[in-house]
């Protein structure tokens, strides 16, 4: 069988489905395979920081110059999955006046707007910082919601006429006489996947271009066509606290380190991060260290972190990527910029091209720039477009709040879900009624839920990064169940319950972190509901085990001799051994 | 002036009340101190001994064929099978009728919230009809804003759990004006008052329900509800519904907050009430005067400390959850009397990787001796009159083995016993 | 009084105008609020939460009226949903009668009243229009006290104008103070008239002191209740002391009346604390008063010597069970046989002492103190004063009600003048304070 499509994008990432957007907005077929859901590799795996530029003022400020242009399209084109909290580069008394001044003129050099505030100042803004911070830069830092602006922009691509096909990883690149002509897909199917109409069948998708976008793992796509691409992927880990205790990004003003960012995002703030290089991006330890390091160095700028609750640590891994032969030894030296690797001219095999490296916050711009070189190797004269139309959910936002008073929510919930929905909320809140909370920790709707739902199918998953359902401080323990049950009827129960495994189990993964104090008592508590009140982990339709019903009490009634409606065994009687 | 009594029980879950019943009822002045409420509404209100298989982790049909294959460590093998059932007598002399299932020693299987069947020794009056080894064809019915049951996917599971009867599945809206974020309190309370209507011709609630449900009855011989058929006058209301639908009326446990498990307190306080214990509640305890003996133990009464003596003290503070258990980035500690709490001393080593895999943060808890005294780390007694009682006890996964209640009534009748013998 | 009550100015009688007591400032009446913002950000005790619902089941509100979605919304829920931006506080927060009964079951010790009293204020703050009669009418209700110092300057005529049917007809139809209750009767001689007539203390001692903060109920309204502590007090061999003092803030912090509630909160924090360094401790015959000075002002306030006042500072009752052998003293007591209906008021519930009572008149011969059950009863304070919450009020207190009917005593008891109120109303039982009957027993 075979798809014929004119442009394939291998990779459900920013930079991959920026790029199926501008492809669809300049009309050109497209087509876009990701091997999990949208945003599984790093972007679903980041602290969601809409850069400034400042973090780059320094020692990159090419760099920073893009941040700090992207940061304004973002606002703009994405409203919905920005929040712009402001940002401080924070010294104490021990960080260096040196680089603080060259932090300072760095930021005005490439015209990012930056002031300093006092230590007081700061304070009134931001009362839990350590009282010895002597003074901060403040820039237009914010915070993206990663998923949210992913699937905005797959969204559009596909109203625009491009296919997303989700849970459908790359299993060989198609090369025909020195040219790759398309690649194989596997559709997986299964427990929390999507419930697909060829589940476990591969499928040939021929194009006349393809791009891997796959980052970090732009080195295995690279091998499956013959090429290589040597991109060093380097993990850091992220450790989310149950509430905000800022509500700027705090960074920390030195030159490098770990554990020197906080970037409040949604309901939480996320700190951050390691940088290691790891071998494989998909196996890579997770330490204890690494949590315990993030919670006591940003305890020194803000100290509640060292008894407040965190609710998990995650690890993402970044698809650096450097020119062979510059044999940086350090990842934190490698470059964060962009290559764009045209294989035709590298290795002498056309019709594909791999895009290594950059930043989340730069996405867009890369995407423009290979766009470009697609429309130029298809001959396509249009032009981009995507810095100027606003992606769907970002339209029309500032009329927004009149409406929402309509749903008939209380009105904490309904500046969630309008934060959450943007322009999108009147037409999703509306279809449902009655229409009860299922996440009470993040305040989603069965609306929201039911509208993910008719997006990404019985992949609860894919449903948890789109509403935020079950990523509040329970994780999961009260409203996992309630997720699956809205699955139903539209599904069957074995999917409906494999779907709740699945996700229950990605809750544990990465509750484990943060298995201490209140989340432990979290998690014995979410062990309890599932496993005394549920019995789960002994559910016969789960585990397979043959019950011999008969054997167990049916009831006084039940075990009466000659009972019409009860079981033919006798329960046995109390304590007739 | 320390406050004074005989036996002083330090904690009011299920553990706590029981063992201050056993205490009063050796003849002992008992007084019981709880922080705050118990964790009884939190749990499904169901009694469990033991419901799986320690070998296969199958259903277990017996709970007393279970306890030869516990592990040593384990509160049933230290205390014996006589103390589990002593536990059960005195549970079910407490609550007489309220509960069912002590004409056998076989676990029921209890359909729940999520579909599946749960062994359990003993079990509300209101869950009676429900059995799963009882072949009546059976309809479940849920509400459109109860997001915690859905009975049609609930109705289709047990189906695919095998079950011996014919059982199908409704979602109905819930009689009445209310709003979508309604508390299931706040149902069984509409239930409870059933506000004497007809109002404009419009039956009132209970009345409402059964009509509403006996359109879509179609032959079945029993219907199970969510866990929110009434508050103080559940029983009516079953039995109410029960006839005007011509069938058993069952309830279907449900996770927090759970009206049985509200019941069973309500229940139990009654019996303290009885049994002339005097109940304190709203401040905690936070630690105690003594060497080797517990002298008095020191109550924290809004930013001051006051003494309680007694001759003998029985802890109940729960587990992780109930916080008799306490954990940080440290440590797992137990936080009043410091009682020795074996841990991996790793923090990486609490938990395995599996949500469902054997998980040692549910064993977490203090070991004790045939007379409920906790051991410190030689396996020596930590105070000659401490006795601990139910989840703060460990060597033992509640959640894994369905034995929650049964550890908790073991040990309390037990501790108690033993405490009003020492005087 | 009715008079007093014109929220426009000028015209009526201004209590500025006709202000001759110090603690009665110009700006009792001043529509402008300022909110006490520093150290206000409560969404770290989210942390503690753990989702179990706990509170709900207890909250009497939540169990009513649907309206009200309960203190976890409202509390840890709402809270943790809050940026630092956000003052939309939902509407319902309102609905919350300051009961603090969540606080007393959340097995985690999330802040629960302490969230909802700041939400509260923030509501009142941002949302609430300060021309709007509610909030002119919460912000009468909640300044009982400059009303009650009004009225005492003539009881006889406020006692009548007050409950005078066209005046209460009125006074619902404009403020929405609902006309189904009759307003307490104020004395003609308040406790510290007495108190000065008396000449003070009676009992000198170095060793042995008390301040007693009377609140303005046992002022106004009941003063043999403060008569009754002074003697009860004096009979164990106690100097007691009568600090300058104004409101608690008690019905303050359930308006939203954040910076009322703090002016006051002044005054009594310096009274008070300068009769702890005069060696005593601070005694209160209203658990509201004692609920407010040990935990609601260190948890609203940042004020010099609040911690200090709040570690000194017990219940009357539980002061004398702890420092007196009570049960011993009242042994050797003669009382008439008597039995009474006790409730224990929610806040009596917070600080532990919701048995106290009931343990304590067990052990004197012929008296029988039965506890009517620990629903809530459902006045809490001023909430059951708005006319729009009289019949959640009413089905609240349904309950005890019942109960108090069910049992054979004939007169009710309890230490929460409000709780009196409501108990009163709903039986038409007269209601006493323990200490009266502690008075009875041993003076």
């Amino acid at each position: 069988m075979g798809y014929e499509t004119t442009a394939l994008v291998i990779g459900g990432g920013s930079t991959g489905c920026g790029i199926v957007r501008d492809l669809a907005m300049r009309g050109i077929d497209a087509t876009l395979v990701e091997r999990g859901n949208l945003t599984h590799g790093t972007t679903g795996r980041m602290h969601g920081l809409l850069h400034s530029g400042g973090r780059y003022a320094v020692s990159d400020r090419a760099s920073a110059r893009e941040c700090i242009e992207e940061n304004r399209v973002l606002r703009e084109i994405a409203g919905h999955c920005v929040e712009m909290t402001g940002g401080y580069f924070v010294k104490r008394p021990e960080d260096d006046e040196e680089y603080f001044q060259e932090k300072l003129e760095g930021c005005l050099a490439c015209d990012i707007p930056a002031e300093v505030v006092s230590g007081r100042d700061l304070r009134a803004d931001e009362p839990n910082l350590a009282r010895d911070v002597e003074k901060a830069i403040r820039v237009p830092d914010g915070a993206i919601d990663p998923f949210r602006l992913c699937v905005a922009n797959a969204a559009d691509a596909e109203t625009t006429g491009a296919r997303i096909e989700t849970h459908a990883p790359v299993t060989d690149v198609l090369v025909e006489d020195d040219t790759v002509v398309g690649v194989e897909v596997t559709h997986e199917s299964g427990p929390g996947k999507r419930v697909h109409i060829s589940p476990g069948t591969t499928e040939e998708i021929r194009a006349e271009y393809v791009v891997n976008a796959t980052g970090a793992w732009a080195g295995r796509v690279g091998e499956l066509a013959g090429v290589d691409v040597e991109v060093r992927p380097s993990k850091g880990v992220m450790t989310i606290m149950n509430v905000r205790q800022v509500d700027s990004v705090i960074n920390r003003c030195r030159p490098k380190g770990d554990a020197d960012i906080i970037v409040p995002h949604e309901t939480t703030a996320i700190l951050g991060t390691t940088d290691e290089e790891v071998s494989d991006p998909d196996d890579y330890p997770e330490e204890r260290w690494e949590v315990d390091m993030m919670i006591d160095t940003l305890s020194e700028l803000v100290p509640i972190l060292r008894e407040a609750r965190t609710i998990r640590s995650f690890w993402g891994v970044r698809p650096l990527y450097e020119p062979p032969g510059t044999g940086t030894k350090d990842p934190t030296d490698i470059t964060r910029d962009f290559f764009l690797l045209d294989h035709e001219e590298r290795d002498g095999l056309s019709g594909f091209t791999s895009i290594v490296g950059g930043k989340f916050t730069t996405y867009r711009m890369m995407a423009e720039r290979i766009t470009d070189h697609i429309c130029e190797q298809l001959g396509v004269n249009e032009r981009c477009r995507t810095a100027e139309v606003a992606l769907p959910g970002s339209e029309d936002l500032a009329t927004l709040d009149e409406r929402m008073d309509s749903f008939g929510l209380r009105s904490p919930i309904a500046r969630r879900s309008r934060q959450r929905l943007g322009s999108r909320a009147p037409a999703v809140l509306s279809g449902t009624d009655p229409n009860p909370v299922v996440c009470d920790c993040e305040a989603v709707t069965r609306a929201e839920v039911r509208d993910a739902i008719d997006a990404s199918g019985s992949d609860l998953n894919a449903v948890r990064i789109r509403t935020r359902a079950s990523m509040g401080n329970c994780q999961g323990g009260f409203c996992c169940h309630r997720m699956a049950h809205e699955l139903s009827p539209r599904y069957d129960e074995d999917v409906v319950r494999a779907a709740w495994d699945e996700l229950v189990r990605e809750r544990w993964k990465g509750e484990r972190h943060a298995l201490w104090g209140e989340q432990l008592a979290q998690a014995a508590l979410n062990y309890a509901l599932w496993a005394t009140t549920m019995n789960v982990d002994g559910d016969p339709a789960r585990t397979g085990a043959e019950v011999d019903f008969s054997a167990f009490d049916a009831g006084e009634r039940g075990s009466e001799p000659g009972s019409a409606t009860g079981v033919a065994a006798d329960g046995g009687t109390r304590g007739d051994q | 002036m320390a406050i004074s009594d005989d036996v002083l029980v330090v904690g009011g879950g299920l553990a706590g009340m029981t063992a201050a019943v056993a205490a009063a009822r050796g003849g002992a002045r008992v007084r019981l101190l709880s922080h705050k409420a118990s964790t009884l509404r939190n749990a499904s209100g169901l009694i469990d001994v033991l419901g799986t298989d320690p070998e296969s982790g199958a259903p277990l049909a017996d709970p007393f064929d279970g306890l030869d294959a516990l592990p040593g460590e384990h509160p049933y093998r230290i205390l014996g099978e006589a103390a589990i059932r002593e536990g059960l007598d005195l549970f079910d002399d407490l609550l007489g009728d309220r509960y069912l299932g002590s004409h056998t020693d076989r676990n029921a299987l209890v359909p729940t919230h999520g579909g599946t069947v749960k062994p359990t020794a003993r079990y509300p009056e209101s869950t009676g009809s429900g059995l799963a080894s009882s072949r009546e064809r059976t309809l479940l019915v849920g509400f459109e804003t109860i997001t915690d049951f859905d009975a049609p996917l609930a109705a289709a599971h047990l189906e695919n759990a095998g079950v011996p009867f014919e059982v199908r599945g409704v979602t109905l809206p819930f009689p009445g004006e209310f709003r979508a974020d309604v508390r299931v309190t706040r149902m069984a309370h509409a239930l409870d008052e059933d506000r004497e209507a007809p109002v404009d011709g419009r039956p009132g609630t209970r009345a409402a329900l059964a009509e509403r449900v006996s359109e879509h009855l179609d032959g079945e011989e029993r219907v199970g509800l969510p866990a929110l058929l009434g508050d103080e006058r559940g029983e009516e209301v079953r039995e109410q519904l029960s006839t005007r639908l011509g069938t058993d009326v069952f309830e279907v446990p449900m996770g927090p907050p759970s009206l049985p498990g509200l019941r069973l307190e309500d229940a139990l306080e009654a019996a303290l009430h009885e049994e002339g214990v005097r109940v304190e509640s709203g401040n905690p305890v936070v630690g105690y005067e003594g060497d080797d003996r517990v002298e008095t133990v020191t109550v924290e009464r809004v930013h001051r400390e006051v003494p309680y003596e007694a001759e003998q003290v029985i802890l109940a503070t729960g587990g992780l959850v109930g916080k008799g258990i306490r954990s940080s980035r440290s440590g797992v500690c137990e936080p009043i009397f410091g009682c020795h709490v074996p841990q991996p001393e790793d923090r990486y080593d609490w938990f395995s990787e599996g949500v469902f895999d054997d998980q040692p943060f549910a064993r977490f808890g203090l070991r004790i001796d045939e007379g409920c005294r906790p051991l410190d780390g030689r396996g020596e007694t930590e105070f000659e009159n401490l006795r601990a009682v139910g989840a703060v006890c460990g060597g033992y996964d509640s959640a894994r083995e369905k034995s929650a209640s049964g550890v908790s009534l073991a040990t309390a009748a037990t501790a108690g016993r033993r405490a009003a013998e020492c005087l | 009084m009715s008079d007093a009550y014109q929220p426009d100015d000028g015209t009526g009688t201004d209590p500025a105008t006709a202000n001759t007591d110090p603690d009665v400032s110009a700006d009792e009446y001043d529509p402008v609020e300022v909110f006490p913002t520093e150290g206000m950000d409560l969404r770290p005790g989210a942390d503690s939460c753990y989702k179990c619902s706990t509170c709900d089941t207890e909250c009497p509100v939540a169990e009513v009226n649907d309206e009200f979605p309960g203190p976890k919304f409202q509390g840890p829920e709402q809270w943790r949903l809050k940026r630092n931006e956000d003052t939309d506080i939902d509407d319902s927060v309102m609905k919350c009668s300051n009961c603090m009964r969540c606080d007393n079951v959340c097995p985690s010790s999330v802040p629960l009243s302490q969230m909802h009293n700041t939400a509260r204020g923030l509501y009142v703050e941002e949302r609430m229009d300060t021309l709007s009669v509610e909030y002119v009418r919460n912000r009468i209700l909640s300044n009982y006290r400059t009303s009650a110092w009004l009225a005492s300057k003539l009881p006889r005529t406020a006692n009548v104008a007050m409950n005078f049917g066209p005046a209460r007809w009125l006074m619902e139809r404009t403020f929405g103070i609902t006309a189904e209750r009759e307003f307490p009767a104020f004395a003609t001689q308040t406790f510290r008239e007495w108190w000065t007539e008396r000449g003070g203390a009676r009992v000198p001692n170095h060793e042995k002191r008390v301040a007693y903060f009377h609140g303005c109920y046992s002022n106004y309204n009941t003063p043999e209740v403060g008569k009754a502590l002074v003697r009860v007090f004096e009979h164990f061999g106690y100097q007691v002391l009568v600090p300058e003092q104004g409101c608690s803030g008690t019905p303050m912090f359930a308006n939203g009346m954040l910076s009322d509630a703090k002016r006051h909160a002044e005054t009594n924090v310096e009274g008070l604390v300068e009769a702890i360094g005069d060696g005593a401790d601070v005694i209160a015959s209203c658990t509201s008063c004692s609920m407010a000075l040990r935990q609601e002002y260190p948890e609203l306030f940042d004020l010099h010597g609040i911690e200090e006042l709040a570690a000194h500072t017990y219940e009357a009752l539980e002061y004398l069970r702890i420092h007196e052998d009570l049960e011993g003293a009242l042994r050797e007591s003669e009382v008439d046989p008597q039995s009474f209906a006790y409730h224990a008021p929610c806040h009596a519930r917070n600080q532990g002492l919701a048995t106290q009572a009931v343990e304590l008149f067990d052990s004197i011969d012929g008296v029988t103190a039965t506890d009517v059950g620990d629903s809530c009863s459902g006045i809490s304070g001023t909430y059951g004063w708005k006319a729009e919450n009289y019949d959640v009020s009413m089905a609240i207190g349904e309950e005890m009600f019942e109960h108090m009917a069910d049992d054979e005593a004939e007169v009710g008891m309890t230490e929460c003048p409000t709780c009196a109120m409501q108990m009163n109303h709903g039986t038409g039982y007269e209601i006493r304070h323990p200490l009266q009957v502690l008075e009875a027993a041993l003076c």
